[in-house]
């Protein structure tokens, strides 16, 4: 099916003035985070949108905005959702796209996001000695590099 | 006079473990290609081991990541005397592109001491046989 | 009994450190593990203080074997921020280095599916090849890794007209070896027998779990961007996306000779229809806020980037997600209900841009506690004997 009709079915299943067509074969949609599950099983089995290629996660400052890209054989479509910084917490989306794990994974070691319901909870990216509670793509997180030695040479 | 047959072997024939330390893994093709039929590293009578405790020599690609750092001095230590250090590429010399980030040592020779660095951004596999040529003349 | 069995990440020939961890029974695989985060280099938090023209630089070196990939699908949605247009000729140019990098990419991929079967003649004979698609990109670019060919507005360099006849007969030559590696394939039993039937993965399997490139495709998913959500000019060229049914490595292999061909016909139609013209237009500095999201048909799977503005010279963030990546759910799932004799081949034939052919594996002894390190060489010395006591399967079809 093409844009047009995606973009119909979609106003039908979402809140119509939240859909956007910025570009041919590129929409996206917004939804709050507690409908989002329900969204996107609507999606997989009227829209045939099984395939995640990857979840985002934004810092906006006072919010976190997650992104999910999703694609099929003509465009992608994106769903976005808004979390409070102060609370960050999100459901997963496991239940119904099992292939959606390692990314959600991701998203709780680069920003400290907490996905309810993800089978597999453990940090993926960060190495065994990291110090708990630095989120490194957060605005606020700043690296320090340490200086530099050079062997034999000048200070 | 044995000394003089080993060490004789050991600049003939140096046995190398390749060693990727969170490269893109550029010149880590760069180091597989100097085996292929073109340059043919083999002929000179090097030969790449599986193994820290055959080789005489670590090739070393790429910044060293956090999580490598502690597996990286123990290779080295594993690694029988006398030993040899070439960095190879612009990653393990200083960092790349890649100085500054937060999982990044900033260079080999933050970690194990270095005793040869060839320059390139991927390196030629020319410019390794090169690199390991000149530091077989300094034996 | 189950055992625990560590693989990596110490990784002597070949490409990044990874580490799996393996529980297994005897010698079937129980459950399968892997620990990432070896080689991960916070590209993305960098991303964020460099400008635009240094982010093309700094994408490249994400991976060096698909590093125009990355720094293609980077320009490709940059452009659109900075809302300019590269000419014809310099789109013409820039995916010509895409598809000789696919070229490359497979030819290197097909070596090391021959290491891993045992079969290092054949290794040998691509690698070899290869050096011919290394040549032409050298004297396009002048590197032959890391080409740097990409700029905001088309491409940096030109070709001239003895060039584009020197990169014709390059494909002529590229292509008679090719149809041998395919021969081999067809009449070779040893090696068809090796490859068929293992690292299953079948159609639902690969849709739950959301895999890409080559992997989905041997599967029978036929997704291909270039076909799907076609950018720049692949509307107007032909050519077809290739499948097999077999749902194993066998399948994986032909997907990607299949692919070499397809490739070779897209490289000939490109430069025939070379356009003539300026090869880059000049680009802005600051981009106005908007978003973007970039897809790309690299040579392992689909490669997106997403990159947000915000008016000045740096990008506000930027997101990379390559296809490997994508690939190791599928992974873990083919890797259960295997056997440790099949791990090599497993994992080279979701052509890793993360993984080794040689690694030691710890055995623990979970009763004594007692340590075995075999080395992979010794490991896959091991499954080839195997399978050679096994008998043949005679009738197993090269499925062309």
């Amino acid at each position: 099916m093409n844009d047009e009709q995606k973009i119909e079915k979609l106003k039908s299943m979402a809140d119509p003035a939240a859909v956007a067509h910025p570009a041919p074969h590129r929409i996206f949609v917004g939804v709050e985070p507690g409908k989002l599950v329900a969204l996107i099983g609507r999606m997989k089995a009227e829209l045939d949108q099984w395939y995640v290629a990857t979840i985002s996660g934004v810092d906006k400052g006072e919010s976190y905005e997650i992104l999910y890209h999703f694609g099929d054989t003509s465009g992608s479509i994106t769903v976005r959702t808004k979390i409070p910084k102060a609370d960050p917490r999100l459901p997963s989306i496991c239940g119904v796209i099992p292939g959606a794990v390692l990314y959600e994974r991701e998203l709780q070691d680069m920003f400290g996001i907490v996905v309810d319901g993800i089978p597999d909870p453990r940090p993926m990216l960060m190495p065994d000695d990291w110090p708990a509670g630095n989120f490194p793509l957060r605005k606020e997180w700043k690296f320090e590099r340490p200086a530099e030695v050079i062997p034999g040479g000048k200070k | 006079m044995l000394e003089r047959v080993i060490r004789w072997s050991r600049k003939k024939s140096p046995w190398i473990l390749h060693l990727n330390s969170g490269a893109c893994n550029a010149c880590d093709i760069e180091v597989v290609a100097a085996l292929t039929p073109r340059f043919d590293v083999e002929r000179l009578g090097v030969l790449l081991k599986a193994t820290p405790r055959h080789a005489d020599v670590i090739v070393a690609t790429g910044p060293v990541t956090r999580q490598l750092k502690d597996r990286i001095i123990r290779i080295y230590e594993q690694t029988p005397d006398p030993k040899f250090v070439i960095a190879v590429g612009a990653c393990a010399m200083s960092g790349c592109v890649y100085r500054g980030a937060y999982n990044i040592c900033g260079g080999l020779d933050q970690v194990i001491p270095v005793n040869v660095y060839i320059p390139g951004c991927p390196v030629r596999p020319d410019a390794i046989l090169d690199g390991v040529v000149k530091l077989l003349n300094t034996l | 009994m189950k055992f625990n069995i560590p693989i990596g990440p110490q990784h002597p020939a070949l490409k990044e450190p990874i580490s799996i961890r393996l529980t297994v029974e005897g010698e079937v695989i129980q459950d399968a593990d892997l620990r990432l985060g070896y080689n991960h280099r916070g590209v993305e938090k960098l991303a964020e203080e460099k400008s635009w023209i240094q982010n093309i630089y700094l994408t490249e070196r994400i991976c060096g074997i698909c590093s125009h990939s990355h720094s293609t699908c980077f320009v490709q949605g940059a452009e659109k921020l900075l809302e300019i247009e590269p000419p014809r000729r310099g789109l013409y140019l820039r995916y010509l280095v895409s598809e000789l990098e696919r070229i490359h990419s497979h030819l290197l991929w097909l070596g090391v599916a021959g290491h891993e079967a045992g079969f290092d003649t054949f290794f040998m004979y691509t690698w070899r090849d290869r050096e011919v698609v290394m040549d032409l990109l050298e004297m396009i670019s002048g590197n032959r890794v890391h080409y740097a060919i990409n700029t905001l507005g088309g491409v940096r360099r030109d070709l001239d007209e003895d060039l584009r006849k020197k990169i014709l007969e390059g494909l002529v030559v590229l292509k008679k070896r090719s149809e041998y590696y395919f021969k081999i394939g067809a009449s070779e039993p040893t090696f068809v027998g090796r490859l068929a039937g293992v690292g299953r993965l079948t159609l639902q399997q690969a849709k739950d779990f959301c895999a890409v490139g080559p992997m989905a495709r041997a599967s029978g998913l036929a997704r291909d961007i270039r076909k799907d959500d076609p950018y720049a000019f692949y509307n107007e060229v032909e050519f077809d996306v290739a499948t097999a049914d077999t749902c194993d490595v066998l399948g994986r292999t032909v997907v990607r000779i299949k692919e070499l061909f397809e490739s070779y016909k897209i490289c000939e139609q490109i430069l025939r229809k070379l356009p003539d013209g300026p090869v880059a237009v000049k680009a802005p500095r600051k981009a106005k806020p908007n978003e973007v999201v970039s897809r790309y048909e690299a040579p392992r799977g689909e490669n997106i980037h997403y990159i947000i503005s915000n008016g000045t010279e740096k990008p506000e963030r930027l997101k990379v997600r390559a296809p490997t990546l994508a690939n190791y759910p599928a992974t873990i799932e083919i890797l259960k209900h295997g056997f440790i004799a099949d791990i090599p081949l497993i994992f080279a034939a979701i052509d890793p841009c993360i993984c080794c052919a040689e690694r030691s594996v710890e055995m623990i002894d979970a009763r004594s506690g007692e340590e075995r390190t075999l080395r992979f060489s010794d490991l896959r010395r091991m499954a080839n004997e195997r399978r050679r006591t096994l008998p043949l399967q005679r009738n197993v079809a090269w499925p062309f």
